[in-house]
């Protein structure tokens, strides 16, 4: 009974409200795990001496949703100790200083799930169809992340 | 007929997030692209920071053939900047 309560678990969660770094660390505790992960991504006031106001995300959602389960799928073959995954993305409004995502992972021992931490958010900039754009004082841009194959950089 | 989906800078280029679009059953990436550029010009300044997402798989725009089922989602995929 005790082990059908611990199935490894994928918490994926796209959600305009605040994020909380104890409700996510707390989906993937496990009395089976010594060690939580953790990624908490922010925003920045500022942006090239610009002053950032807020930012505001929008995503192809059931689209990224897929995205997100197909990270969690790869970190399970590449790391098959890990225990439970949590990734909660915030959409719409993002004021400076929240948090725009949390990732948590479970595993027995530390060194997966720091692993599977940084694969996880790395892979996310890479592949989930989720944009952000900052808004300044007397502007606006929509950034591209430099993990994106189709965007222009430094061409 | 298929459902396009616009975001991002392509939505604001467009005017709109969602619209149904008739388009031949087989055609090619870059040929739907143009296709769509027709109706919506503005959006031909991005044309090289695109890509496709056609039933939910990215595909770059060029030469793949596509064979669209009504009411398939295509969705034009700006730079994306999640976490």
């Amino acid at each position: 009974m005790e082990e059908s309560e611990d199935v490894p678990k994928d918490f994926i969660k796209l959600k305009s409200e605040k994020l909380s770094v104890d409700e996510v660390s707390e989906l993937v505790v496990s009395p089976y795990c010594g060690a939580v992960s953790l990624f908490i991504g922010t925003t920045r006031n500022n942006f090239e001496g610009k002053k950032v106001i807020h930012l505001e995300y929008e995503a192809y959602t059931s689209m990224a949703e897929t995205e997100i389960k197909k990270i969690c799928r790869d970190v399970r073959q590449k790391w098959p100790s890990v225990k439970h995954i949590a990734l909660h993305h915030r959409l719409g409004v993002v004021p400076i200083t929240e948090a725009s995502v949390i990732i948590a992972v479970s595993s027995p021992h530390r060194a997966e799930s720091l692993e599977a931490v940084t694969y996880c958010i790395n892979t996310l900039k890479a592949s989930v169809p989720i944009w952000k754009k900052e808004i300044y004082e007397d502007e606006y841009s929509w950034k591209e992340n430099k993990e994106c194959f189709w965007a222009n950089s430094e061409k | 007929q298929v459902s396009v989906l616009y975001f991002a800078r392509s939505a604001e280029l467009a005017g709109l997030r969602c619209e149904t679009l008739s388009v031949p059953r087989e055609i090619t990436s870059l040929q739907l692209w143009e296709e769509i550029v027709k109706v919506h010009p503005r959006l031909a300044v991005i044309r090289d920071q695109v890509v496709f997402a056609v039933r939910q798989e990215y595909v770059l725009l060029g030469d793949q053939l596509l064979v669209l089922q009504p009411g398939d989602e295509v969705a034009i995929i700006p730079p994306i900047s999640g976490g």
